[in-house]
C-alpha cells in the first residue's frame, strides 16, 4: 500500500501533462479549423491545411512520443508535445466538420453588412458552433488522459512508466495498483465530462433556461 | 423627360390630374439601377430574365409576385451576394459584389433582412443587435468584444424603438416569429443604413403586428432618409405602404407603379430611360 502515494502522484502528473496538451492543442488547433473549414476559405487555402493535418493525423500519439524523446529527451516534456501534436491533428478534424454544418443563413446575413473575416468567426461561427466545439474539447481530454497513461511505455513522462517497469520486473501487484488508479480516474473523469456535457451543452440545445411559473388553472 | 419610343409609359390620375408631378421628376439621384439584369442559380433556367429598375433616393419600394417569381433574388443581386449573369446593376454608382473592395466598403450602408432573417441563435437579443455595429468597430473592440458604450445606448434605443424592452438578453432562439422579425429590423438598423433590403418580413403575421412592424420601418425610413426596397406577398399592403411598386412574374418585371396616396401617378412596363442606361455604364465609380 505504500505505493499507493508514487501512484496518485504519477496520475496526476499525468493529468496535468494530459490537461496542458489537450489546452496547448486546442489553442493551436482552432485557427487551424477555421482555415481548414470549406464555408470560410477558397479551396487555395484550406486544402493546403487540410493536408498538412492529414499528415500529423498519420502519426499515432506513442509515435509522437517517440520522436519526442529523441528530440527533447525523456520525461514529461516529450509527452505533453506528442500530446500536442496528436490533438492538433484530431481535434482540428472534429472541429472543421462541425464548423461545415452551421446555419449558411446568419453567416450570409451577417456577411453581407460588410464584416471581417475574423469578425464572422467570432460574432457568428464561434457563438453557432461553441456548445458542439466544447463537447470535442472534452471528449478530448478524456481521451488524451488515457493515451497519456501509455506514454510512459517510450519514457515520455507520466503513469505508464512505473507500469511498463513493474511489468518488466515481474511485479504484477504492484502493476495492477497502478492499473486501478489509472481505472478510478478515467471513471472519474468519464462522469465529470458527463455532468459538464449535460450542464452545459444539451440544456443550450433544448433551451430549458427559463424557469415557466406554475399555472393556476393545470 | 425624354423616353425611348420602345417604352410604353403612360400616366393615369385616379383622383386629381396632375396633383403630384411622377416620382422620377421630384428627385433624380438614382441610388439603385438594373439595367437588363439576367441570373441563374445553376445551368437549367433563369431565375431573372431581363430586369430592369431604376430607384430613386428616398423611396420607398416594393417588390411584388408570386411564390418562386424571383424576388429574393432581385434582393440578393442588389447586396452582391449574387452576382448576375448578364447585365448591369448599380448600387449608388457601384457595382454589387461580395469580392469589390470598393463596394465592400459601402456594403455597412445596405440592411438587409433576408427571408430567414439570418440571426444568431445562440447569442442575446443585444448583441444579435450589435451585430449591425461591427463595421464601426476596431481590431481590438472586435476581438474583446468590446462596443463603445454610445453603440450600446444606440442599440438599446433601437430595441425600444422595435418593442422589444425587456428581452434584451433573451436568446435570440427563444424568441417568437415576430419578435426574430423585429430583432432582424433592429440589427439593421443598427447599421445606419442608406438602403434597406427587406425579404417578406411582415408575411405570414396577423394584419396588426403585420402593419405595427410596417410602420415602424416606415418611420425609420422618413426619419433616416432611407430608401427601402421592401418584398411582399400581399399587393394591398405593397399599395398601401410604398410609393413605388413593381410586379414580378417568372423572373420578369411585368409592371411598376407609382403610388401617391390613393392615386397612381405613374404606371408603365418594365424599361428604363435611354438617359438613365446611358449615365449607368457611364459611371463606374462616384470617387
Ligand atoms: N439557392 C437556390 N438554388 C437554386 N435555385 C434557387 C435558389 N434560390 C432560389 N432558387 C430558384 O430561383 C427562383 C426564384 O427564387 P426566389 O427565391 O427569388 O423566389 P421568391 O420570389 O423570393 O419566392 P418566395 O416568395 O417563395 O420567397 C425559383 O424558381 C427558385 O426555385
Ligand atoms: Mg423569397
Amino acid at each position: 500500500m505504500k505505493y499507493i502515494p508514487t501512484a496518485l502522484w504519477a496520475m496526476l502528473e499525468t493529468l496535468q501533462m494530459a490537461f496542458i496538451g489537450t489546452v496547448i492543442g486546442v489553442v493551436v488547433g482552432l485557427p487551424l479549423s477555421m482555415l481548414s473549414a470549406r464555408n470560410l476559405n477558397s479551396k487555395y487555402v484550406y486544402a493546403p491545411t487540410r493536408a498538412l493535418l492529414a499528415i500529423i493525423r498519420t502519426f499515432p500519439s506513442i509515435l509522437w512520443a517517440l520522436l519526442f524523446v529523441i528530440m527533447v529527451g525523456l520525461g514529461p516534456y516529450a509527452g505533453v508535445l506528442a500530446i500536442v501534436m496528436y490533438t492538433i491533428g484530431f481535434v482540428t478534424k472534429l472541429q472543421y466538420e462541425s464548423i461545415e454544418t452551421i446555419d449558411s443563413d446568419p453567416m450570409d446575413a451577417v456577411s453581407s453588412i460588410g464584416v471581417s473575416k475574423f469578425q464572422l468567426i467570432r460574432y457568428v461561427v464561434l457563438p453557432e458552433s461553441a456548445s458542439h466545439l466544447l463537447g470535442q474539447i472534452l471528449y478530448m481530454f478524456d481521451y488524451n488522459v488515457r493515451q497519456t497513461s501509455i506514454l510512459g511505455i517510450v519514457g515520455a513522462g507520466g503513469i505508464g512508466f512505473f507500469i511498463i517497469n513493474y511489468i518488466k520486473f515481474f511485479e504484477y501487484g504492484k502493476a495492477a495498483i497502478f492499473l486501478v488508479i489509472v481505472l478510478i480516474t478515467v471513471l472519474i473523469i468519464d462522469w465529470v465530462s458527463v455532468k459538464i456535457r449535460d450542464k452545459y451543452i444539451i440544456k443550450s440545445q433544448h433551451g430549458v433556461e427559463v424557469k415557466r411559473k406554475k399555472s393556476l388553472f393545470s | 423627360m425624354i423616353r425611348a419610343n420602345k417604352n410604353w409609359h403612360i400616366r393615369i390620375d385616379i383622383n386629381s390630374m396632375a396633383k403630384t408631378p411622377p416620382f422620377s421628376l421630384i428627385s433624380t439621384k438614382k441610388i439603385i439601377q438594373m439595367n437588363d439584369v439576367w441570373t441563374s442559380y445553376d445551368s437549367q433556367s433563369y431565375a431573372l430574365e431581363g430586369v430592369n429598375l431604376s430607384i430613386d433616393r428616398g423611396t420607398n419600394y416594393a417588390i411584388v409576385g408570386q411564390s418562386g417569381s424571383g424576388k429574393s433574388t432581385l434582393l440578393k443581386l442588389m447586396n452582391g451576394m449574387m452576382t448576375p449573369s448578364k447585365g448591369a446593376i448599380k448600387i449608388d454608382y457601384l457595382t454589387p459584389n461580395m469580392n469589390n473592395k470598393k463596394f465592400k466598403k459601402i456594403m455597412h450602408t445596405i440592411g438587409y433582412i433576408p427571408q430567414s432573417l439570418g440571426l444568431v441563435k445562440n447569442v442575446s437579443v443585444l448583441d444579435n443587435i450589435l451585430i449591425g455595429a461591427l463595421p464601426r468597430l476596431n481590431k481590438l473592440q472586435s476581438i474583446l468584444k468590446q462596443f463603445p458604450e454610445h453603440e450600446i445606448q444606440e442599440a438599446k434605443r433601437i430595441l425600444k424603438l422595435v418593442g422589444l424592452s425587456g428581452k434584451e438578453s433573451r436568446k435570440a432562439y427563444m424568441l417568437s416569429g415576430g419578435e426574430k422579425r423585429r430583432v432582424a429590423i433592429a440589427r439593421a438598423l443598427m447599421q445606419k443604413p442608406t438602403i434597406l433590403l427587406a425579404d417578406e418580413i411582415v408575411s405570414e403575421l396577423d394584419h396588426v403586428t403585420s402593419r405595427e412592424i410596417m410602420n415602424l420601418v416606415l418611420d425609420a425610413q422618413k426619419k433616416m432618409n432611407l430608401t427601402a426596397i421592401m418584398v411582399h406577398h400581399d399587393m394591398k399592403l405593397a399599395l398601401e405602404f410604398a410609393n413605388r411598386v413593381a410586379v414580378i412574374k417568372e423572373g420578369q418585371k411585368i409592371l411598376e407603379i407609382g403610388v401617391e396616396g390613393d392615386t397612381i401617378v405613374d404606371f408603365q412596363t418594365g424599361d428604363m430611360s435611354i438617359e438613365e442606361i446611358m449615365e449607368m455604364y457611364n459611371t463606374d465609380s462616384k470617387e
